[in-house]
């Protein structure tokens, strides 16, 4: 169904000028046939209309009756599965039954936590799902998101409707204010609540440390407990044991055990708790239920807190856990120079998880460690330490270390004074690096394998090779061949995003492909090559004249990885393969150490970027600084170090150079800048145990490094006493800082600075403001669980206090009771003209099938919403129309055309069709020599009456000569046109003047003749 | 100058060779001879959708049994319509890559990650389980590709990995004798995929990663080689699947060249069908292609997980 409507429709007036317009017509056009002149006056009108319409805007309306359901279904924790899977029997069966077919309505289903996504695309056909297979993040609930998603997933061309399925928890967005606006855009919104039968719950709902805290004063730390109780069971209490234990110092302390009886409601637990030394305090609280069935969820039975209070430095050393006591010289001197330095090896269990545990140290050495015995997430928290809460950090040299350690591109490479690449060398060191993508079987196989590529790629430098073979259209190499990265990084990463790796048959072929990209590389030093392969491909030919022995042949070595998709994992066609050419065989039985193993894997192909001399060369004092001060000169001789470039930054010190190689603009053996609010340094020799071997004996060797951790290091003091409290409320952390001096008086008009870093490891913005004497307040938005550290920078000359809050749970697990209120306001919705939507409940006491059934009674496809338009601008196509209508116009009146020719055209087809005889010819021609000789008479009469004239008296005598004459004149003329009709009207008019002349000189002559005496010029 | 010369030589090369090229025929040419006559199936884990279909076979009622990468085994008619379905017993490891039709009419898998051949009744009823355990003995075996049977009701069981071979077992699945082995000789097999039993109980093999295809006897004498590897007519890249039909044709579906050839029983190529897409008539990596009793190919069409039926 079609309508019109128009955008500007004030022009529509125009069109009471189209009486003025027939009457101009009328008269403009009188000389034309009453026929013609209505048609133009018709065609003119048409135009004008044609123009005013254009003029405003009319759009061609098409309605359209189909409508679109779609069903909103909440994936947050706090939905169960069984839940979930009886509401996908809902949909599934609401889809099947109450779909109108012959209306062409459409379904589809969007699934939400943080954020919603598209399960099944609105479809004609509808699809019945099996489970969900869309991951979303669960630990939120953002109905408003999910709405908005919704919104604009709808087809523009039907009605439409959502169906909400939720329990109304929402801890993201505000869905009513959504709702609203799908209203206004005539959405319907039904809701079908997610019910489930009250089970008894205990929480942990927080941890408090007082805001008046002090060193040396006993203080009360606060559990609050929370006991929902099931329905039924009102006066049961919960059986269990609360503890509470305190973290410091690599200690952990239990401050109290205690089995406790918990009545239905709130209940707050203190324990006694003092603290005398300085250090960085972690609190948690734990509640372990004596009989588990009394707690549905066991996630939110924890709670943890931090506190801080400020002492002397700490230092935290980390060193590779497969070199232990690389570094131990050099911590046994730092120790002897008074400093409290903690070691720890990047071993799983002792390397930190959380910012929180980086707190009690105000610097870091990372002492030749590589970049695969730190996760993604790790090297953001020792960055983000540094640059948010000023902590130090600095990277001691070694082979695993800098670019030789793969930390090339990673944000730790940020934060250095030095680039890990070198640029402009003379001897620029090139490695080659081929992968081989077989494991499009394993699970999230594309992620997997795009993940460690991007691993790969991001640890190569500059001048390195890289190519990639996986399975496209046949066996082929994503890019061509073997290129370098430094011009090509973007576009590898790009490509690698859109790779999509089929399933290989065998490797051979790939395998001949890389051999022959890597026999273009002599420049290479390095070759290597590394294989996943889920476990079941065809094995490459290992025979003399095979593509193994040609790789080997050309120094590659090929390190695989067996992916256990297939069963147990393993297989010997990979070892093989490794063992031929000397690479390293990996078992990986969980996908998440993938990313580590190419990281160090891709790192074999970095080794150039380790310059060693055994004849050894001394490093210089390039420039002073607080970390060479009191230094001599010279300086024992070194055997090696890392090469780097340093950063084009002013903020750039360079304290010690390498005189070799030569060809690099500098050869920096110890750099350091600011970073944010942190200093940070590199050392690329190493403490003494395999390049500055000469340097353990040397007399200035603890001054040296004692000053470079010394000036690395925060800020540290007791001035004042200045304490900081957090607590969560309803998604926000409210910060409360006391500042009083050594005298315990209030310390006002302080403007303090603060830094907030959430789990992601992002800043966040905090503004602490005076709200009291020596009290000062901010608040920030706490968005996902973990922990939250902030630093308060009380001001010039005063040591920065550090804290932070915990978020142990997420909101998924607060809140636990459908919010009815929320849904029943979403289900009141009006849209705009439509009805209300309507509240879809069924008792939660009733079981799948039932409550199913019982949930179908509302249709969800019922149509009582605004049909749907859909609206297409048609002004160009109605000024094109005009333009030709307006060639007819002017073509109607300048143009006459003869339609004698139709009548006998008729006939003739009317005898053909009637089989009749046609009339002769004969009488046809004849009647049309008669139709001619009337025509040629009125032409004739028409003349005469032109050039007749009255005679007087006097004349009365010629005319009987004229009569003659013209009587002659007509007959002949009426001879002339029977004999030739092709004669033009110009020579008859002149021969019959001629005559008529000709005749009336001579009426003259005789006249004259008849009456000499008359005078001449009178007749 | 030089380069001047090799650049005319290049043209005047490409130039003769186009005619030379169009006299020959491509697939381009050739793919004329097969006509498309139906496209069915959709991506999905629903009930008759289709999820990397692995392997296909057909019964004598026309019925189409499909495995795909979720371990379902789903049945279907010719003309697309689900009629039932229903899952291997476990499917963790992976999933099967080879089904037959035996001659009481029950399917049997290859369930290739678990070393195992199961039996189903039509209506998906698990009748029986042979082998298990991973070896290289008689008996014993490695990823199964595929099992046929006989008119004797001997089973012949392909395999690939670290042991490329075929086994044949008696009716009772008592080991009778094994060939193959891995490599490139003939007899030997790279990644035996798939096989076909014709009426005179040879056994057809689409040897994939040697591109070529192999005719045994029941006792394992090697009949029939042929087949190179290249993307022209008559050429095999990783020939994944294999059908005959009774006027002595073999139709091949091929994985690398993403089509279906036609060949005679002595291997010269009478047409070929399909280019990579996905558009109805393009297919994507297919793994297997069957014959109905009205002479209709079914083409696995993998990567589009889909069927399409072709005449050719």
């Amino acid at each position: 169904m079609f309508q019109l409507a128009f955008d500007s429709p004030w022009y529509l007036l125009l069109l009471t000028a189209l009486p003025f317009l027939w009457w101009a017509s009328f008269r403009t056009l009188s000389g034309m046939g009453r026929v013609r002149r209505v048609v133009a006056i018709g065609l003119r009108s048409l135009i004008f209309v044609l123009l005013v319409c254009a003029l405003a805007e009319v759009q061609l309306v098409r309605v359209s009756q189909r409508l679109t359901v779609l069903y909103l279904l909440d994936q947050s924790l706090s939905v169960s599965q069984p839940q979930t899977d009886a509401m996908i029997r809902y949909i599934n069966e609401s889809i099947r039954t109450q779909r109108d077919r012959a209306r062409q309505d459409r379904a589809g289903v969007l699934v939400f936590g943080r954020e919603g996504a598209i399960e099944i695309p609105p479809l004609d056909e509808a699809q019945q799902m099996a489970r969900v297979e869309t991951i979303v993040d669960r630990e939120h609930t953002n109905l408003a998101g999910a709405l908005k998603l919704a919104q604009a997933s709808f087809p523009h061309d039907t009605a439409k409707r959502i169906v909400i399925i939720t329990d109304g928890n929402q801890n993201i967005g505000d869905a009513l204010e959504q709702a609203r606006a799908l209203a206004d855009a005539g959405i319907g919104i039904d809701v079908v609540p997610i019910r489930s039968l009250a089970q008894g719950e205990v929480a942990v709902e927080k941890l408090m440390i007082p805001a008046d805290l002090r060193r040396g004063q006993p203080f009360d730390l606060r559990v609050v407990l929370n006991n929902t109780a099931a329905e039924g069971q009102a006066t049961a209490p919960v059986d269990g044991r609360l503890q509470v234990v305190r973290k410091a110092g690599g200690r952990e302390q239990v401050l109290t055990d205690q089995e406790i009886s918990l009545e239905p409601g709130k209940r707050v637990f203190s324990v006694r708790e003092e603290l005398n030394l300085p250090d960085f305090y972690t609190y948690e609280a734990r509640f372990i239920p004596k009989n588990a069935q009394d707690d549905t969820l066991p996630q939110n039975n924890q709670a943890s807190a931090f506190t801080h209070v400020r002492g002397s430095g700490q230092v935290l050393v980390i060193e590779d856990h497969e070199n232990k006591g690389e570094f131990d010289f050099m911590v046994g001197r730092l120790r002897a120079m008074n400093l409290e330095v903690t070691l720890r090896s990047t071993a799983p269990e002792e390397l930190f998880s959380d910012l929180a545990q980086l707190q009690p140290f105000d610097t870091v050495l990372m002492a030749n460690v590589p970049r695969e015995q730190f996760s993604d997430e790790q090297v953001e928290m020792l960055v983000r330490n540094t640059q948010h809460m000023g902590s130090g950090l600095v990277m001691l040299g070694g082979p695993n270390s800098f670019g030789a350690g793969g930390w090339t591109n990673t944000p730790i490479e940020e934060a250095m004074p030095v680039d890990f690449q070198i640029k402009n060398a003379k001897v620029k060191p090139v490695g080659a690096l081929a992968m081989l993508m077989h494991a499009s079987e394993l699970a999230q196989g594309n992620y997997w394998q795009t993940l460690v590529a991007r691993e790969s790629l991001k640890t190569l430098g500059d001048e390195d090779y890289c190519g990639l073979v996986h399975w496209g259209m046949r066996e082929e190499w994503l890019w061509r061949g073997m290129l370098r990265v430094g011009p090509n990084r973007k576009q590898m990463l790009a490509m690698l995003d859109r790779m999509t790796p089929g399933d290989m048959p065998d490797f051979d072929s790939s395998m001949k492909m890389a051999r022959a990209e890597f026999a273009k590389l002599p420049d290479a030093a390095v070759k290597h090559m590394i294989i996943i392969s889920d476990g079941d491909p065809s094995p490459p030919d290992f025979g003399s004249g095979g593509a193994i022995a040609g790789l080997k042949k050309l120094g590659v070595k090929i390190s695989t990885v067996a992916i256990g998709t297939h069963g147990p994992p393993g297989s010997t066609p990979l070892k093989q393969i490794a063992t031929m050419t000397g690479g390293k065989y990996y078992v990986v039985t969980n996908s998440n150490t993938l990313p580590r193993i190419y990281q160090k894997e891709a790192r074999r192909v970095a080794r150039p970027l380790v310059f060693e001399r055994d004849a050894g060369f001394q490093p210089q004092i390039r420039h002073p600084h607080e970390m060479t001060q009191g230094i001599e000169t010279q300086l024992p001789p070194i055997t090696g170090f890392v090469l780097t470039t340093p950063k084009k930054n002013p903020l750039v010190e360079i304290s010690l150079v390498s005189p070799i190689p030569t060809g690099n603009e500098v050869n920096p053996i110890l750099v350091s800048w600011t970073y944010g609010l942190g200093k940070a340094a590199v050392f690329t020799t190493d403490a003494g145990k395999r390049w500055a071997t000469a340097w353990t004996a040397w007399q200035n060797y603890d001054k040296l490094f004692s000053q470079i951790v010394r000036w690395s290091m925060r800020p540290t003091g007791e001035t004042g006493n200045f304490t900081v409290a957090t607590d969560v409320q309803d998604g926000k952390v409210k910060v409360v800082v006391t500042a009083l001096d050594k005298d315990d008086e209030f310390l006002n008009f302080l403007n303090l600075s603060s830094t907030v870093v959430g789990p992601d490891m992002k800043p966040i913005a905090l503004d602490i403001k005076q709200t009291a004497p020596g009290r000062y307040i901010g608040q920030f938005d706490a968005k996902g669980t973990g922990s939250y550290m902030l630093m308060v920078s009380p001001g010039p000359g005063r040591a920065p206090i550090r804290s932070g809050v915990s978020i142990p749970y997420s909101d998924e697990f607060r809140e636990r009771e459908t919010n009815e209120a929320l849904l029943s306001s979403l289900a009141q919705t009006v849209p705009k003209q439509g009805a209300v939507g309507k509240l879809i409940d069924a008792s939660p006491k009733l079981d799948g099938p039932d409550r199913v059934a019982k949930l179908l009674g509302t249709n969800t496809f019922r149509h009582d919403l605004e049909a749907a338009t859909s609206s297409q601008a048609i002004w160009h196509l109605l000024v094109l129309a005009a333009s030709c209508l307006f060639f007819f116009d002017v073509f109607i009146r300048r143009v006459t055309i003869n339609f004698d020719w139709v009548p006998p055209l008729a006939v003739k087809v009317r005898d053909r069709l009637l089989g009749r005889e046609s009339r002769p010819d004969v009488a046809v021609t004849m009647e049309r020599l008669r139709s001619r000789k009337a025509e040629v008479s009125d032409q004739l009469e028409q003349k005469r009456a032109a050039l007749r004239f009255e005679p007087t008296a006097e004349a009365q005598g010629d005319l009987d000569t004229l009569r003659e004459e013209l009587a002659t004149s007509a007959a002949s003329a009426a001879k002339s046109s029977k004999k030739a009709t092709s004669l033009t009207p110009e020579q008859d008019a002149d021969s019959y003047t001629t005559r008529l002349l000709k005749a009336k000189q001579k009426a003259r002559t005789d006249m004259k003749k008849d009456n000499p005496n008359e005078p001449p010029g009178s007749i | 100058m030089d380069s001047e010369l090799i650049q005319r030589r290049s043209l005047l090369k490409m130039l003769l060779g186009t005619p030379a090229l169009l006299a020959l025929g491509g697939c381009e040419e050739t793919a004329s001879t097969g006509r498309l006559k139906a496209v069915w199936g959709r991506a999905g884990t629903f009930p008759g959708g289709l999820n990397k279909p692995r392997a296909m076979t057909i019964d004598q009622d026309d019925l189409i049994y499909i495995v795909d990468i979720t371990a379902r085994i789903q049945v279907f008619t010719t003309a697309g319509k689900f009629v039932r379905g229903w899952q291997t017993p476990v499917h963790t490891n992976g999933r099967p890559t080879g089904m037959s039709i035996d001659h009481r009419g029950n399917l049997l898998v290859a369930d290739t990650h678990y070393f195992r051949v199961l039996t189903y009744s039509p209506t998906g009823e698990l009748l029986d389980t042979l082998g298990g355990t991973c070896g290289n003995g008689p008996g014993e075996f490695g990823f199964l590709t595929d099992i046929v049977e006989d008119s004797q009701g001997n089973w012949y069981v392909s395999e690939y990995g670290e042991y490329d071979r075929i086994q044949k077992l008696s009716p009772s699945r008592q080991f009778l004798l094994e060939w193959g082995g891995h490599g490139s000789e003939p007899t030997q097999f790279a990644r035996p995929q798939s096989m076909a039993i014709d009426k005179h109980d040879q056994i057809w093999v689409a040897d994939a990663c040697n591109h070529r295809i192999q005719v045994f006897d029941t006792s394992g004498r090697l009949l029939k080689l042929w087949g190179t590897h290249g993307e022209m007519p008559g050429e095999l890249a990783y020939p994944y699947g294999l059908t005959l039909d009774d006027s002595d044709h073999v139709f091949v579906s091929e994985f690398g060249n993403h089509r279906v050839q036609k060949f005679t029983l002595d291997g010269r190529s009478l047409g070929c069908w399909g280019t990579h897409g996905r558009a109805p008539g393009e297919v994507q990596n297919p793994w297997a292609v069957v014959r109905d009793s009205h002479n209709d190919i079914y083409v696995l069409d993998t990567g589009n997980h889909r069927v399409q039926c072709i005449q050719l």
